[in-house]
């Protein structure tokens, strides 16, 4: 009997009961998945070249060239530009995403061909752009689940005239086809897949069956001879497996809470933080069981909301974003973020909180005004996340 | 020898009209937000894309193109002058040598109200 119990123990030590680690897939998730999240973490940590497809333009020359902190699938220090013209008079019309010209992701590197070409470094910004602005790299850890998330649980939390009164009114993004939008700074793209397929284009250059042509330089045509690899410049087969990488990344697990870091939990609520950093929400029927009905500790609503002048100034519209308007940013993983906000700019939570405005100024100026315990409470609650 | 003939005809024939439909049969469609309508020229752009992957595309509409607005449930005939930036549009269409022509239009609602 006791031999029986040692032998279980040992088996839910090395596997059920282990801890999921930073990298891990989700829990659940069957051989086939587990191998296909093996080839697909493959894709996404490969370095591509020109003669494979990389450019002319690009970002970086593979997905874990920037999601690469402390893992594969994790954040980074790269900031990349995303310009646009916002015109707040012109209803319907307000933004455009200078898609004609290259935009809205404005890519910072070249390949040697497209620099021999047209002596660039980088691709020409728009004379005519109100604004570039940074972005920095987000971690994708848990996105799956966010992907899983129902579109009627975020509209559910969306009150974008504030009936409530309670200064907060998310109100949802819509990519240009009119679906729901939930991923990106501005939660402007609907799906998890189009998100990472569109990224291989955008970020890397490389077409794929998904986005089967090269983008412009600038609106402009690539001159000829820059971009040899013919395109398709990946296959469905690597567009497949990288998706299921992302998707099966499991969020980090959140540490066990201290006595303080539990009081730091309530303060949170308390101070009106919870407002749009929803604690969880609860995924849909999913084909993937793994996906399927669970909860995710996303502190997020996905929805857009008014952050004030201040942060607005230096962004870019988007979809039906105005520049000030930014998505709830989940704060899972938080404890391994090093650059916080949409550019990077704060380096610490603190400064995060303080940056916050408009829809956000209350909670800001609640978390300013709490006794010192309090606020450290608070502090260290994000630590576990 | 007359199953030959009819056999050679159309080994001819098939090809021809093969070719004819090429220039009449939609080889694409796109969902998106219109971004410019010119009535002039009877030209719109339409945004979409996958993900950041964001593209504009260019159309030529033609005066017999078929535009309806799907609000009405029953496909309901509209102008070329009615479609508003921010309206999202079905459309049809094909390639020319002078770009892309408009097959179909059907409006289908607005960005901000949403599509499912």
């Amino acid at each position: 009997m006791t031999r029986y119990w040692i032998a279980a123990l040992a088996i839910c030590g090395v596997a059920a009961c282990r801890r999921p680690q930073l990298g891990d897939t989700l829990p659940g998730v069957t051989t086939a998945q587990r191998a296909q999240f093996d080839s697909g973490l493959k894709v996404f940590d490969s370095t591509f070249t020109p003669q494979v497809g990389l450019g002319p333009l690009f970002n970086a020359s593979g997905c874990g060239e920037c999601h690469e902190d402390p893992v594969a699938g994790g954040g980074g220090d790269e900031v990349e530009h995303h310009a646009a013209v916002f015109h707040p008079e012109l209803a319907g019309a307000m933004c455009d995403v200078l898609a004609d010209k290259g935009g809205p992701v404005f890519q910072d590197s070249v390949t040697p061909a497209l620099h021999a070409a047209l002596g660039i470094d980088r691709e020409p910004r728009p004379a005519d752009a109100t604004v570039v602005a940074e972005r920095s790299t987000p971690d994708v850890f848990g996105f799956g689940l966010l992907d899983a998330v129902p579109d009627s649980v975020i509209l559910s939390y969306a009150d974008p005239n504030d009936t409530n009164h309670d200064g907060i009114s998310g109100r949802p993004n819509r990519f240009f086809d009119g679906r729901l939008g939930r991923f990106g700074r501005k939660a402007l793209v609907p799906t998890l897949r189009e998100f990472n397929d569109g990224a291989f284009s955008a970020e890397m250059g490389i077409t794929n069956p998904s986005v089967p042509l090269e983008g412009t330089v600038g609106g402009d045509s690539l001159p000829a001879g820059t971009d040899p690899a013919p395109d398709p410049e990946i296959g469905a087969r690597a567009l497949v497996l990288t998706d299921v990488y992302v998707r099966l990344l499991a969020p980090p697990a959140p540490l066990k809470q201290s006595g303080e870091a539990k009081h730091g939990r309530d303060v949170f609520a308390q101070v009106g933080c919870t407002g749009c950093h929803i604690p969880t929400l609860t995924t849909g029927d999913n084909p993937i069981a793994a996906l399927r009905h669970k909860q995710v500790a996303a502190y997020t609503d996905l929805l857009l909301h008014d952050m004030g002048p201040e942060l607005g100034a230096g962004d870019i519209c988007f979809g039906l974003a105005t520049p000030s308007e930014f998505r709830t940013e989940p704060l899972m993983g938080l404890r391994f973020v090093t650059h916080f906000m949409h550019n990077g700019r704060a380096t610490t939570p603190e400064q995060a909180i303080e940056m916050h405005a408009g829809e956000g100024a209350r909670a800001r100026d609640m978390f300013a005004a709490l006794a010192p315990a309090d606020r450290a409470a608070l502090l260290a609650f994000l630590k576990t996340l | 020898m007359h199953r030959a003939t009819l056999l050679s005809l159309a080994s001819f024939v098939v090809p021809v009209v093969l070719v004819a439909q090429q220039t009449t049969v939609p080889h694409d469609s796109v969902q998106g937000a219109v971004r410019t309508v010119d009535v002039r020229t009877r030209s719109l752009e339409v945004t979409s894309g996958v993900g950041y992957a964001i593209r504009v595309v260019r159309l030529q509409v033609p005066a017999a193109v078929p535009i309806t607005d799907r609000k009405s449930g029953q496909g309901t005939p509209i102008n070329l002058a009615e479609l508003k930036p921010g309206d999202v549009i079905r459309v049809s269409f094909g390639g020319r040598q002078t770009g892309f022509v408009a097959y179909t239009i059907e409006r289908v609602g607005r960005m901000e109200a949403g599509v499912p």
